[in-house]
């Protein structure tokens, strides 16, 4: 079996020989290759396929985003990791668009050989180069008109109401990820623990947030999708949002953040997938099997949210979704809570038309102590969840 | 590794969850009764609470009731019971807990859910 092939990117000489004599004692696991700047980088990629570059982002010349941005599009497969100083505001943006992980420098060795031999590992089992290159795509994710018009009334609105933003982001799928991603690296300030979302909005801070919808919008927005792709987001976003709503009452306290976060990250793979189509990617987009190039929708979702470093409960309850669920006598969990509101929403008006109703398994996660205990018409708050999902924007 | 706060009167179990939980790499923080848990809470700033429900004076619901009521994204409770007590546990439910065990229970189930909860950060950042 080949070696991994790891390319390593800066334009300080010196830079270049610490990471060759720290990372020495891998020399036995990857094939590691250093290239000054952006065009070397670029023929050494050329020349072989790798699996991860981790690159500088200020050089002279052609820059570490503009690199990165690069092999988002010539080389879907490469994870991209982004070593840096701390950047300037302006720059920090342009490096959470294309970059998948982002680390500091000075950064401890074990940090970067961790996060490169997670890289190195693909989640899914059947189809892991062509998941990897589908969801390496994606820098942002597209997002409905409605939800960018929505974002941007918040934002212009942040002084004289200030719940109206985090209500906004809680309810947009794209944005949602990439906070979480961010939030999940040193890179953009502390990571608040088990964070919800409204938590994180207010660590990152609302130019920084304002800076990441301008951008997603440049991406993505105002793409015209063909009416049954357009149908087909609706109904994907409603399902996605009522469950998230529904699952704030079915999880308990300590695990609602996660919980919201995964069921509206549930279909994450198909707009990773559409957002390649939208960037130019010769994908074949099959709407009725929920399959990108034959790979599901689904395994392109979790290999996304591996790649993009999102916590590990939420990328497991999403990979679960679709599986029957025993639930644990001593709690849900993440996994059955979002379980749970999924199988609530499938008798909805804001069902997933590919899948049923499952009944049974319902019945007896319902019967589980932690929901029984409950006294709640758990119907009748799915159908509120339901009917108030199908007002977009956010009401 | 976790920084674990264990509230809980009967020093068989403080000494049981130590072992395990310490054998796993946890930081482990023991509290005698509710009173001391309440200290503790406020000192340690736990990442997960062990909870037993009964204690003299300031019960496990007492506790759990200010652990609600903290600012911020809730900490993780798990709470004990003496007994399979159908009545305690739903109120354990309703109050707010993550997780609900009853006595006597195997400490693997214990380690279990705080490595779901606590260990599987994906580790993508610097942060230690």
């Amino acid at each position: 079996m080949t070696k991994p092939k790891v390319l390593f990117v800066d334009d300080e000489p010196r830079i270049l020989d610490g990471l060759r004599r720290s990372l020495r004692a891998k020399r036995g696991e990857w094939e590691m290759s250093f290239a000054p700047g952006g065009v070397p980088a670029l023929e050494v990629l050329a020349a072989a396929a790798h699996d991860v570059i981790v690159s500088d982002m200020r050089m002279p010349g052609m820059d570490g985003a503009e690199l990165l941005t690069r092999v988002s599009t010539q080389y879907p497969g490469v994870a991209r990791v982004v070593l840096s100083g701390q950047a300037e505001a302006d720059a920090a943006i342009r490096v959470a668009i294309c970059g998948h992980r982002f680390l500091t420098k000075p950064t401890e060795t074990e940090t970067l050989t961790g996060v490169i031999d997670q890289l190195i590992m693909k989640t899914s089992r059947a189809h892991g180069a062509l998941a990897r290159r589908i969801a390496g795509t994606a820098r942002a994710l597209p997002t409905l008109p409605e939800q960018v018009a929505e974002l941007n009334a918040a934002l212009t609105e942040q002084d004289s109401n200030a719940a109206r933003l985090p209500n906004a982001v809680a309810h947009d799928i794209g944005l949602t990820a990439k906070l979480l991603q961010l939030s999940n690296s040193m890179f953009f300030g502390a990571r608040p623990k088990n964070a919800g979302i409204a938590a994180v909005v207010s660590a990152m801070g609302v130019p920084t947030i304002q800076a990441l919808v301008a951008a997603t919008d440049d991406h993505w927005s105002p793409t015209t999708w063909d009416p049954r792709t357009e149908e087909y987001l609706r109904s994907t976003w409603r399902h996605a949002v009522a469950t998230a709503a529904l699952v704030e009452s079915v999880a308990s306290p300590a695990h609602r953040p996660y919980a919201h976060a995964a069921a509206l990250l549930q279909d994450i793979g198909a707009l990773a997938a559409l957002a390649g189509v939208a960037a130019g990617m010769p994908h074949h987009i099959d709407l009725d099997a929920r399959e990108c190039d034959g790979v599901p929708f689904r395994e392109v979702g979790v290999e996304l949210m591996h790649l993009w470093g999102l916590p590990a409960p939420v990328a497991a309850a999403v990979a679960e979704r679709d599986t029957p669920h025993e639930a644990a006598e001593a709690g849900l969990g993440v996994t059955g809570a979002v379980r749970i509101a999924h199988l609530l929403v499938q008798g909805t008006e804001a069902r997933d038309p590919a899948d049923g109703t499952h009944e049974e398994e319902l019945k007896a996660l319902l019967a589980h102590p932690q929901m029984a205990a409950r006294s709640c018409d758990w119907a009748a708050a799915a159908d509120t969840a339901s009917d108030r999902a199908g007002l977009l924007p956010a009401a | 590794m976790a920084k674990i706060l264990v509230v809980d009167d009967d020093p068989s179990i403080r000494q049981l969850l130590t072992d395990v939980l310490e054998m796993d790499g946890h930081d482990v923080h023991l509290a005698v009764d509710g009173n001391d848990g309440l200290r503790l809470l406020e000192l340690t700033r736990p990442d997960f609470v062990v909870l037993d429900v009964m204690m003299p004076g300031i019960d496990g619901y007492d506790v759990l009731k200010v652990i609600r009521s903290q600012e911020g994204d809730p900490t993780p409770v798990l709470m004990l019971t003496a007994s399979a007590d159908p009545g305690s546990a739903a109120r354990g439910w309703v109050d707010g807990v993550d997780y609900y065990l009853a006595k006597p229970f195997t400490p693997d189930v214990v380690l279990d859910i705080v490595e779901s909860v606590c260990g599987q950060q994906i580790a993508t950042s610097d942060s230690a």
